[in-house]
């Protein structure tokens, strides 16, 4: 299947890179203070929200000073502070008579803010559009860049997607600097490690790779590395335009990335060794390396009663195996095998058929399709008309079709259960693999009855046995079996209870690294 | 090459319709048999199917004009024949999967029933899990199956739970399945039984809906009675005493009803209940000769007492076990002697007891086994312990003497 995708991918950045490039300006500075203002307002031409200010400071009277911001997204208060406290302080000029005007303001003027000098045009602009105020000086070949992002940011609210019933209340926000804090103020250990990189030609949007140094695999976190060392893109949007870039090349359904919009889920993950990838601009954080079963964890599991936790689980494996397969089991039980069934519900379900003018398949199909245009209509209107949607949706899926004789009752729950057991499975993403393969099942069911069903089961199974994240055994701890992780898995043991000796997910020395499943980042080569 | 993998996905998904869903028969394309009658008129078969109408079962309000099921009948030389025939009259292939009762002719089965029993065995569609069942009383299988029933919609459903109710609480019939019909027929030293069925009361309303409109039914099906087979010809019929009798050496007995004379006499009867039986059958070699030993144990509770008697007494309840076992014990002989004298053909599997005891000794004794039962030597005991005497001790009889 990769072979479609592969000439269309390579085609894309290789036309509009060039373009690009030629735009960049990687001239130095000049002392030239007025120069150096009017090339800014050159690349900076018809942006009237450019703010250029000429200051001079109480200590150099003589020393021009420009100021450059972009409006609403510096918090010049603090700047201000800053420049105001100088003047009034009046200190003896002597005091820094042959000290240089920067390390002045540096050390004087802004000694609580974070400052970089900048040599070059291109890093200037990228500074000023980031959100930094650029303080320039009459002589000198460099600028200051203060830290003074800033503006209107959303606050930090309860996250609508994975809300829980007990837990934290917290999610992320659209701000990655609120986002690494929020994990951290979980995580209170200097081995909490971040790294910071540039991602987006255009956008250079701020992306943050964190893990525990000692806790995350090194092969997994050099895995995370070079994938995102490989990334070229014009525009990073969303974490989904970085989920797509370093996940599995493997053709797949299935998500081997984790998203989550809740700073716990996130302190989780890195705690079982795992690395944490922000984006700036969005509150869902990616989490690797994410194995099957974790997509049937909710993060409630662990804060609940173990007892409990385990029964959900269960509940929610039922519930994707209903999700998988319930259609496609309704059709060929009703197709090819009738004999399976008890007489009185073959003849109860017979009697419902009675004058339904299509086979079992075509009716399931549009059921199903309709149940997923109600689904896809109600996700994107307001809440107040999406009311109305699901209303209508029920009365036509529901009473009209089968009144109608269109279709079978017992359809109409087959459906329903289905459709609510999708909803079980706590994450979207593979909630969506289970959507999209459902379908497969179904066409598999009517074609080749039970024989294709258990087929594409089979064949399913392997694949996912087959399948890697980040270099680890996506149906791991089962397929290799490690019996040590078994204990939180389908179910959840109390935390008490040690099984099989200590070990737990991804930790570096953990049962599954001895075992060698996790390859050393030299075995690893992605194709 | 590059051509061929590229289109490889979609040939592949194009496969799908090749199949044409192979095999694929839809519900609503289904006559589902309930039961299944067979005939002999003349040299043909005459075979009727009982078809559920699912439309009129399934229907939750409204009593509908339909019948809920429809009997077609059709003639042929075989079985399968007569069968393929039946689509000139039915719109629907006809679908044996989920029969639950064959009911045969009683003049068919003194013919012989192992030539039709073979595509009943042989076909893959049929189950062999349902009941066989004889019609008797001079009526034909047809008949049976034409009756409406008012409890259960299907009569094949009305003949299959009552089948195994009767079998449950009442012993005198035998549920036998089409596997343990060819097995019993196959078995050395074994001949089959199958339970009888008749219609009482007036057959011609039976066949009209009208049967289910009055509150007394104008024609039952009723079970009576167990046909005796030699081999796969019927030869004879037991009564319900001797029905009883034959199902407690077979160990059939899940609870019955006992009934006997007061212990002190005086007119008064009294009834136990026999539950959980079990049996033994264990032969011997005396003198050459192969003697059986019968022994049923089980237990008994006081399910109905008309006597004057003191039932918080050890020795009375003795005596009503004592009369319980005699009771048993009289049925399985009555049983045991009429095979002897009159059918001579070994329902009972003595001959199979005494081929696994002594295989050797069989190869002589299987020639005349059939000949020497009458001669043979049973002998049977009866172990039944009351145990409960109902939620009341003493009779109310016994309080009105007080």
């Amino acid at each position: 299947m990769n072979y479609f995708f592969k000439r269309k991918a390579k085609r894309y950045p290789s036309s509009k890179s060039g373009t690009i490039k030629q735009s960049r300006d990687r001239q130095p500075l000049t002392c030239n203070i007025t120069d150096t203002v009017d090339r800014i307002r050159e690349s900076f031409k018809d942006m009237d929200d450019l703010i250029v200010r000429e200051t001079r400071l109480a200590a150099f009277p003589d020393i021009r000073l420009a100021l450059v911001y972009i409006k609403g997204m510096s918090d010049t208060a603090s700047l201000q502070q800053g420049f105001l406290s100088e003047r009034g302080a009046r200190p003896h000029p002597d005091a820094f008579i042959d000290q240089d005007v920067v390390d002045y303001i540096k050390e004087a003027v802004l000694n609580l803010s974070e400052t970089e000098e900048i040599r070059d045009f291109d890093a200037l602009n990228t500074a000023i559009m980031s959100g930094d105020a650029v303080i320039l000086a009459e002589g000198h070949a460099l600028a200051l860049a203060v830290g003074m992002k800033g503006g209107d940011r959303r606050g930090v609210e309860e996250p609508n997607t994975q809300s829980v019933i007990r837990g934290p209340r917290q999610g992320f926000t659209e701000t990655i600097g609120i986002n690494t804090t929020l994990v951290r103020r979980i995580i209170k250990d200097t081995r909490l490690r971040m790294e910071s990189r540039q991602l987006g030609r255009i956008t250079k949007t701020k992306v943050v790779t964190m893990y525990i140094q000692g806790i995350a695999n090194d092969s997994v976190l050099e895995e995370v590395r070079s994938r995102m060392d490989k990334i070229d893109i014009e525009a990073v949007l969303e974490s989904g335009y970085i989920e797509e870039l370093v996940q599995e090349t493997k053709f797949t359904p299935f998500p081997t990335v984790f998203n989550t919009e809740r700073p716990d889920v996130a302190a989780a993950w890195l705690l079982e060794g795992r690395v944490a990838i922000f984006v700036d601009g969005t509150p869902f954080v990616l989490l690797v390396p994410a194995l099957f079963g974790q997509f049937f964890n909710a993060p409630e599991d662990y804060y609940q009663r173990a007892d409990f936790a385990t029964l959900l689980r269960l509940l929610r494996y039922l519930s994707l195996f209903i999700a998988l397969l319930a259609p496609s089991i309704y059709i060929t039980f009703t197709t090819f095998h009738q004999e399976l069934l008890p007489t009185t519900l073959l003849v109860s379900l017979a009697g419902q058929r009675e004058g339904v003018p299509f086979p079992a398949f075509v009716e399931a199909l549009m059921m199903e399709i309709t149940f997923e245009i109600l689904r896809e209509a109600g996700v994107r209107m307001p809440k107040t008309i999406g009311q109305s949607v699901s209303i209508v949706g029920t009365l036509v899926i529901g009473q009209s079709a089968v009144e109608a004789g269109i279709v079978s009752p017992a359809m109409v729950i087959v459906v329903a259960i289905t459709a609510i057991a999708n909803f079980v499975i706590p994450a979207f993403s593979m909630g969506i693999s289970i959507r999209m393969l459902r379908m497969a099942m179904m066409g598999l069911a009517a074609s080749f009855g039970l024989f294709g069903l258990i087929l594409g089961v089979i064949a399913l199974i392997l694949h996912l046995c087959s399948l890697q994240s980040f270099g680890v055994s996506y149906m791991s701890p089962f397929a290799p079996l490690v019996p040590a992780e078994l204990k939180d898995s389908i179910i959840r043991l109390p935390r008490r209870i040690k099984l099989f000796g200590s070990g737990s997910t991804g930790k570096k020395k953990s049962a599954r690294r001895q075992k060698g499943t996790i390859p050393s980042p030299e075995e690893e080569k992605r194709p | 090459m590059k051509l061929f993998l590229r289109s490889f996905p979609i040939l592949m998904l194009l496969s799908f319709t090749l199949t044409g869903c192979w095999s694929r028969r839809e519900l609503n394309q289904l006559a589902i048999a309930a039961a299944v009658g067979i005939d002999k008129t003349g040299s043909q078969y005459e075979v009727s199917s009982q078809i559920v109408n699912p439309g009129e079962i399934a229907k939750q309000k409204g009593a509908g004009g339909r019948a809920p099921v429809v009997t077609y009948s059709t003639n042929g030389a075989t079985v399968l024949q007569a069968l393929r025939r039946m689509t000139t009259e039915s719109p629907r292939k006809i679908y044996f999967a989920h029969l639950r009762i064959i009911v045969i002719g009683e003049e068919l089965a003194k013919e012989g029933i192992a030539e039709m029993l073979d595509f009943l065995v042989r076909d893959q569609e049929v189950r062999g899990d349902f009941y066989v069942v004889i019609a008797k009383g001079g009526k034909t299988a047809k008949e049976i199956l034409s009756t409406f029933t008012t409890l259960e919609k299907v009569p094949a459903n009305h003949l299959f739970t009552s089948l195994e109710m009767s079998e449950r609480k009442w012993a005198a019939t035998g549920k036998i399945t089409l596997n343990e019909l060819i097995s019993n027929i196959i078995t050395e030293g074994r001949h089959p039984v199958l339970t009888g069925i008749e219609i009482r009361g007036n057959s011609k309303i039976g066949t009209s809906k009208e049967n289910t409109q009055n509150a007394k039914t104008p024609a039952v099906l009723r079970y009576s009675g167990m046909a005796v087979f030699k081999h796969d010809k019927l030869i004879g019929w037991l009564n319900e005493q001797e029905s009883k009798g034959y199902n407690y050496t077979q160990g059939h007995v899940q609870s019955t009803v006992v009934v006997y004379a007061c212990p002190e006499g005086g007119g008064g009867t009294m009834s136990t209940e026999v539950v959980r039986t079990k049996k033994t059958v264990k032969s011997r070699m005396v003198n050459g000769k192969p003697v059986i030993n019968v022994k049923i144990k089980g237990e008994g509770i006081v399910g109905e007492s008309g006597c004057k008697i003191d039932m918080t007494k050890p020795e009375t309840i003795s005596e009503l076990e004592r009369k319980t076992n005699e009771d048993i014990e009289g049925k399985i002989q009555q049983a045991i002697n009429v095979i002897k004298k009159k059918y001579k053909s070994d329902i009972f599997g003595f001959g199979e007891v005494v081929h696994r005891s002594y295989p050797k000794a069989w190869k002589e004794l299987k020639n005349d086994w059939d000949e020497q039962i009458g001669s043979l030597e049973v002998n049977v005991d009866v172990d039944i312990k009351i145990r409960r005497l109902g939620t009341i001790t003493q009779s109310i009889e016994q309080k009105i003497k007080e």
